[in-house]
């Protein structure tokens, strides 16, 4: 390979993980989502929701603002608290949110510095390391409540991990095949795996919002218990990226699941491998699936009440496994008899 | 098994609970219901018992530090005055006259709770009816007695008013003020 191919090589790369599925994508739809979440509740709660930041589009800049003065704030670190971790947990934990994205294709052409053969298992073991900076946050932060918000966090992760795994499994059981673009394409043959498997779509579904506290899962940064759960010490830019995190991870689960689930990139055309038909086109049919696969999920905050933790482990350990099981066995029975 | 208790197990049932509750969540988002203000363009016109910020009556006001005694938070401050011959009051040193005193509020501590207005032997107290203000600052909380005399501003005057009414859909509706 010359030299020339190769930079050119790079500069797609980098243009894949910092501008299109990537970072600026990724904050774009993170600002879109939290207003459009905003205003959901807004509207179900009978009032108006965001509206005076920009009222001619109807507020739609407030987050833009909540932003800009997120940055603008000065950031205290506490006494007691662990220095050093203090200060770089939220970060990681924002970063390794956004790692599972480099093992997520939007596009059936797409390669990047890895073996593609692997990707579902890869993404699935990266997403899980997450919260784990959140309990190093409870620790680190030398606060009670951030502390019971990270020992619920801990137990929640314990009973919704394996759900996830099965859930994932099933399909991967179904598609044979560890990796994406196989998926897809087992998807293009046949039907979705929405139909194909109803139960693992929603044991994902519900994990999803359990991992990304939306809202009946609400439970590690429960306002009116701990003030504002892992985040309680934090100000300034690090609390917006904490803030921030949960949706960035809401992404990426929404778009293994419109990978997985809804088909992929499924109404674009395969031909061309060329970076507009190959990687954008059918990037914007992933990405807008994905969005309303987000939009769903955000809509929750506004009808339901918070589960108690004990309730939330009960179920996790309790029917959500047992559906993530069915999965399994439906998946099984499914490469059996079609 | 009677009908009602059929129906409450039916209610019961988680799945048709979750479905309910959702269903219900997208008929409002589909057609908005709202109960609240467009607060600074549209602002409630209340009924002449709601007495808001509050000024003194320098010239009836007596000086019997009977609110200053009441006041449940302590906001009330008397301050020495001298009462000149007009029935006006002045600073210390600022005229000839009888020493008396007046109150200033501290807003920052006031409660709102107009028990000021119940003791005062002599109704000094002025309600101003105005309800909405903001103070940019800790001293703005603080005003001296000058200040206290002026009633306050109302700070959305080209507001729409309107008055509330009961509303058997949603609880409270509006309609423009008469």
């Amino acid at each position: 390979m010359g030299i020339i191919p190769l930079i050119i090589w790079l500069i797609e790369d980098l243009l894949y993980v910092i501008i299109f599925p990537g970072l600026v994508t990724v904050m774009v739809l993170a600002i879109i989502i939290i207003y459009i979440e905003r205003k959901i509740a807004g509207k179900v709660q009978m009032r108006f929701g965001p509206l005076w930041v920009s009222k001619r589009i109807g507020g739609a800049l407030q987050s833009v603002a909540d932003l800009l003065r997120f940055s603008f704030q000065s950031f205290i670190v506490p006494e007691g608290a662990d220095r050093l971790a203090f200060i770089l947990a939220p970060g990681l934990m924002f970063a390794f949110s956004m790692i599972p994205l480099i093992f997520v294709p939007v596009g059936p052409y797409y390669s990047l510095l890895f073996p593609a053969g692997l990707t579902v298992l890869l993404s699935v073991a990266l997403i899980l390391v997450t919260p784990i900076y959140a309990i190093v946050i409870g620790w680190s932060s030398d606060n009670k409540f951030s502390f019971v918000g990270s020992l619920r966090e801990a137990f929640l992760l314990m009973s919704y991990e394996i759900p996830f795994i099965f859930s994932v499994l099933s399909m991967v059981i179904f598609y044979r095949t560890l990796n994406y673009i196989d998926a897809v394409a087992s998807q293009y043959r046949f039907l979705p795996g929405i139909i194909l498997n109803p139960v693992a779509a929603v044991v994902m579904l519900i994990v999803m919002i359990r991992t990304t506290g939306r809202f009946p899962f609400d439970i590690t940064e429960a306002d009116s218990e701990l003030v504002m759960g892992l985040f309680t010490e934090y100000s300034a830019l690090f609390f917006g990226v904490g803030m921030a995190t949960p949706y960035v991870e809401l992404y990426v689960y929404s778009l293994i699941f419109s990978l997985l689930f809804l088909g992929g990139w499924w109404p674009a055309p395969l031909y061309s491998p060329g970076p507009i038909m190959g990687l954008i086109l059918p990037g914007l049919v992933v990405v807008v699936k994905a969005f309303i696969v987000m939009t769903i999920l955000v809509f929750l905050r506004s009808v339901y009440p918070r589960y108690r933790l004990d309730q939330a482990v009960r179920s996790g350990w309790g029917y959500v496994m047992g559906l993530s099981a069915l999965a399994v066995v439906i998946s099984i029975l499914e490469v059996i008899f079609l | 098994m009677s009908e009602s208790s059929a129906k409450e197990r039916k209610l019961r049932n988680p799945i048709v609970g979750h479905i309910r509750a959702l269903a219900k969540g997208f008929k409002y988002l589909v057609e908005p219901n709202r109960m609240t203000l467009d607060y600074p363009a549209e602002t409630m016109k209340l009924p002449p018992n709601y007495r808001g910020f509050f000024t003194v009556d320098d010239k009836k006001c007596i000086g019997c530090s009977m609110c200053e005694m009441i006041c449940p938070p302590q906001a009330i401050t008397m301050i020495p005055r001298v009462q000149v011959q007009s029935g006006q009051t002045v600073p210390e040193g600022a005229g000839q006259g009888k020493k008396t005193k007046r109150p200033v509020v501290n807003w920052g501590r006031c409660i709102y709770c107009y028990f000021c207005f119940d003791i005062c032997p002599v109704d000094a107290f002025v309600p101003s009816g105005v309800h909405d203000l903001a103070f940019y600052n800790d001293k703005d909380y603080r005003p001296s007695y000058e200040e206290y005399l002026k009633p306050p501003e109302e700070p959305y005057k080209n507001s729409k008013k309107v008055v509330s009414r009961p509303d058997l859909k949603r609880g409270v509706g509006y309609e423009p003020a008469p």
